[in-house]
């Protein structure tokens, strides 16, 4: 019947060990964050970053794809949220037996060729890198049409956006400023297009080439058209120096079927648009 | 005359014979399996998405909420958080350290993050609600009170009986947890390191003070921390159990206050002087994990500090009310 | 008037604005078994809660061999057992745990006295069992062991005998009996007036917060007049023998002063009559001079109902 006399002993030494360990610990926690010592990382030995294997295309058991870039990469303008880079995984594990699988999606809205080369020197986005076997990059429409970016934004207020009403928006991206954009973005493009080989050698990369959004609108037609072809035959230059490297183009999808294949904001591609992009991007694997 | 400390063992004879003990170590042994089997749904989930490959999962993470911060429809002090979260993700990334690895003590570690502001509280006042009040429901407390002890004591006795109690739940809380989530994640990870000392200034993390801890240091301070979290509650709990004649009301009273913390934190920012209220400086562990505060201008001493005055008062009013009231039934 | 342990001394209670508790002021001393009598809601309960500080008075002093119980505490209640109303104690632990948990609470009270105390009350058989299973008598067994922990010189009992059948009641008046043998102070509160006069040397009567009274209840008692039921016959002609004779006086209604048991138990052919001293004799002989048949003469000794009665003139007692 000293079931008492232990429940005391148990309980009384239990509890007053506890309370010192957490007082240690609550002591320790108030220096740690406002006294931090700085400098004694210490790193735990890294772990060896898996390196992509280095077979050609046609040996692999399995395609890892990556996709990397501005809001097409995404898939923005998509209903279904799908965009080309899940289209054209499932499309590539359809019409080839391998088993495709996507890695990431580093698509971000409003991505430039600028912010694409910081990004390049992120660990994690270089370790996505290495791991893929197909590397799909959208690049460049933000840097040409700058202000459209306004647009792309504005899809989500106003479900049907009109070419009137558009037109008055798209009044901001001149042409003089889609033509001063040139130079310096395609510069960039060759430099993001060059770390990623350098990134990993063994990939293939596929560039998605840009399209026209502003065909249908008199003011911009010609300097866009002229732009965007610029643009493509810069890219195709650095592209063509490299083996597994591709173009995929996409600028005669769109001239002449932008009501059927852009979204309601007018300038990225809808469900359909991407499809076909898609399409071609699947073909340029085979 | 008499000594202190026969009165708290009385009081520690009291609680464990009352089965009230028991009762959080079952909800404890009950919930913390739940918990478990939901975290390993949701990493074998992630396994299936990225290949196995936490960095590209944290990759996709990051870029998320990058695309996130792009849009123009998520309110500012979103953005701030967003942006905060994925420069930290970065660092771990580019330190090669999975910052979720699934093993038992991240489990844990990650329990008692999120227990901290709502779980362990409810805990707790399984015991502090009680502990006046239910000798008032009982009647017992007349036979307390006719022996030959100044009240103070009675409830000094009380009082650290029930801190010694606080410290044992988040002690069960902690080995209940490791032993369960161990069981499917595996006993190890003590020594992962754990980033801290990411310093929040305005809507950029000062990343100069950022260093490496093991997690078992990490998981000391962070109950180090929820134990002052949970001795202040328990002593707003007290001072609630001494007014109050009955549990169940006590009780309710500490719920409503908690609850209504938690939705405060989650509306936040707007009503700055709501910082100053206790429930709103629960989530200590936030500052060790660099996580913004809800509210511009709080910081770990600032928590420590309104949550020190609350607990003072509680303790201040408690002792004055239980000496001079009339125990009229 | 020496060993007095008690002494209460104009103590006033206010609640609210209500004045609960008017100039209270007693004495117990050791030996002594201290009535307090008075209806439900007079203030017995609010007086004893006062004397074991669960109470403070908002004027006047309660000590206890001269401690201020109040200021005190340590001192004063050392000396003093107690149960106020119910026996409460935890139902959780067993008999033997709870007269532990208290023993705690006092120094010099080790396990041999808490046995001591078991036997007294004779709980031995089921003191290792929890409290919950007791029979309420049970309680009040563990309740007076409990109280008598301690050692105390007074014991404070409030309402002891409520709850008990009536061989409990009986035991429990023994036993209290045997304890103000041995020189404790007994302080027992009841609404119950046969049960003060069956048990205490000294009473206390209350009501509405005052004291009417205090004093012997032997004294008290003889204070009174007594009280003598004829039956004769024929009833008519006796009454006027009655009313004619010095020094008897004719009770118009019995119902104001007898016990409605002793009223339903009076012949159609009675009359009650208030005497004085010694008369009764006389008063027969006349009676019976006179050809009437005496069938009954009951004497009557006051009750502490009739006191109460009179002196509360009326106040509903259960």
């Amino acid at each position: 019947m000293n079931s008492s006399k232990w429940i005391w002993r148990i309980v009384s030494v239990a509890s007053i060990a506890t309370t010192l360990v957490l007082l240690v610990g609550f002591i320790y926690a108030i220096k740690d964050v406002n006294a931090p010592q700085v400098g004694v990382e210490n790193e735990r030995p890294s772990q060896p970053i898996g390196e992509g294997v280095a077979d050609s295309m046609d040996k692999k058991k399995e395609y890892k794809i990556a996709a990397i870039g501005d809001s097409l990469a995404k898939g923005t303008g998509d209903q279904t949220g799908s965009g080309f880079v899940k289209r054209s995984v499932e499309g590539l594990a359809k019409s080839s037996s391998k088993k495709t699988t996507l890695l990431n999606n580093l698509g971000i809205n409003g991505l430039t060729t600028d912010g694409l080369v910081k990004k390049l020197d992120e660990e994690g986005v270089q370790y996505v890198l290495k791991q893929s076997d197909i590397i799909i990059l959208s690049i460049g429409g933000n840097d040409l049409f700058q202000g459209a970016q306004l647009l792309s934004s504005a899809k989500g207020k106003s479900g049907e956006t009109t070419n009137t009403t558009s037109t008055s928006t798209v009044q901001d991206v001149t042409a003089e400023k889609i033509t001063s954009a040139l130079p310096k973005a395609s510069a960039q493009l060759k430099v993001a297009l060059e770390k990623i080989r350098t990134i990993n050698p063994d990939s293939y990369i596929i560039y998605v080439g840009l399209y026209n959004p502003f065909g249908d609108m008199k003011e911009l037609k010609v300097v866009g058209n002229e732009a965007v072809t610029k643009w493509n035959n810069v890219a195709l230059t650095t592209i063509n120096k490299y083996e597994n490297m591709t173009l995929v183009p996409t600028f005669d999808l769109f001239t002449h079927n932008l009501k059927r294949y852009l979204s309601t904001d007018h300038f990225h591609p809808n469900a359909e648009g991407y499809q076909q992009i898609a399409n071609r991007i699947v073909q340029g694997i085979e | 005359m008499s000594n202190i400390l026969p009165l708290i063992q009385n009081e520690c004879i009291k609680i464990i014979k009352k089965k009230r003990f028991y009762v959080v170590l079952l909800v404890l042994l009950v919930l913390v399996p739940i918990f478990t089997y939901a975290q390993m749904r949701s990493s074998e989930l992630s396994r299936d998405k990225f290949n196995g490959d936490w960095r590209l999962e944290l990759q996709q993470q990051i870029t998320d909420n990058q695309n996130s911060l792009g849009s123009d429809r998520i309110p500012e002090e979103w953005k701030k958080y967003r942006l905060i979260f994925v420069q930290q993700l970065q660092y771990y990334l580019d330190h090669n350290v999975n910052p979720k690895e699934p093993n038992g003590v991240t489990f844990t570690r990650e329990f008692m993050d999120n227990s901290i502001n709502l779980f362990i509280p409810l805990l707790i006042m399984a015991i502090a609600s009680d502990i006046v009040s239910g000798e008032r429901t009982t009647g017992t407390i007349k036979m307390l009170l006719t022996r030959p002890v100044k009240r103070w004591k009675v409830l000094l006795s009380k009082m650290i009986t029930m801190i010694m109690f606080v410290s044992l739940i988040i002690f069960s809380t902690f080995a209940i947890s490791y032993l369960i989530s161990g069981a499917f994640f595996g006993y190890v990870g003590f020594n992962i390191p754990v980033f801290t000392g990411f310093q929040i200034s305005g809507s950029n993390v000062d990343m100069s003070a950022v260093h490496a801890v093991p997690q078992w240091e990490y998981l000391l301070m962070q109950c180090g921390l929820i134990w002052f979290v949970a001795v202040t509650v328990a002593l707003l709990a007290f001072m609630v159990s001494v007014l109050v004649k009955s549990t169940a009301a006590s009780i309710v009273v500490m719920m409503a206050a908690l609850i209504a913390g938690t939705i405060l934190t989650n509306m936040a920012s707007a009503w700055t002087s709501a910082k100053y209220l206790f429930m709103v400086n629960l989530q200590l562990t936030n500052y060790l994990a660099g996580t913004p505060a809800p509210i511009e201008g709080m910081n770990l001493n600032f928590s420590l500090i309104v949550l020190g005055i609350w607990a003072l008062v509680s303790v201040v009013v408690s002792f004055t009310v239980f000496t001079k009231r009339d125990i009229l039934n | 008037m020496d060993n007095i342990v008690l002494s209460v001394e104009h103590v006033h209670k206010k609640i609210g604005k209500k004045m609960i508790i008017k100039d209270v002021t007693f004495d117990v001393r050791e030996g002594e078994i201290f009535g307090f009598l008075g209806p439900n809601g007079a203030g017995k309960t609010t007086t004893i809660r006062m004397l074991v500080d669960l109470i403070k008075p908002s004027s006047g002093t309660i000590k206890v061999y001269g401690y201020d119980v109040n200021r005190d505490q340590e001192n004063a209640l050392q000396y003093v057992g107690s149960i106020v109303e119910n026996p409460e104690v935890y139902t959780y632990l067993t008999g033997w745990e709870n007269l532990e948990h208290f023993a705690r609470m006092q120094s010099g009270v080790e396990e041999a006295r808490i046995q001591e105390v078991v036997d007294i009350v004779r709980l031995d058989q089921r003191i290792h069992d929890k409290v919950r299973t007791y029979s309420l008598g049970m309680r009040q067994r563990l309740g007076i062991a409990q109280a008598l922990l301690g050692r105390p010189k007074l014991l404070i009992l409030d309402e002891p005998t409520n709850g008990l059948d009536p061989k409990g009641i009986k035991e429990l008046r023994l036993f209290i009996r045997k304890l103000a043998e041995e020189g404790l102070a007994v302080l027992v509160s009841s609404h119950l007036l046969s049960e003060i006069q069956l048990l205490c040397d000294r009473v206390a009567i209350i009501s509405q917060g005052s004291i009417l009274a205090v004093g012997e209840v032997n004294e008290l008692v003889s204070q009174n007049a007594d009280y003598v039921i004829w039956e004769m016959e024929p009833l008519s002609e006796g009454e006027i023998i009655l009313s004619q004779f010095e020094g008897v006086h004719l009770v118009e209604s019995a119902e104001s002063v007898l016990d409605d048991s002793l009223i339903a138990g009076m012949s159609v052919n009675s009359v009650v009559t208030q005497n004085e001293e010694g008369i009764i004799p006389a008063i027969l002989l006349r009676l019976v001079k006179a050809g009437i048949a005496v069938k009954g003469v009951n004497k009557i000794n006051p009750t502490l109902e009739q006191l109460f009665l009179q002196m509360t003139e009326g106040e509903n007692i259960e």
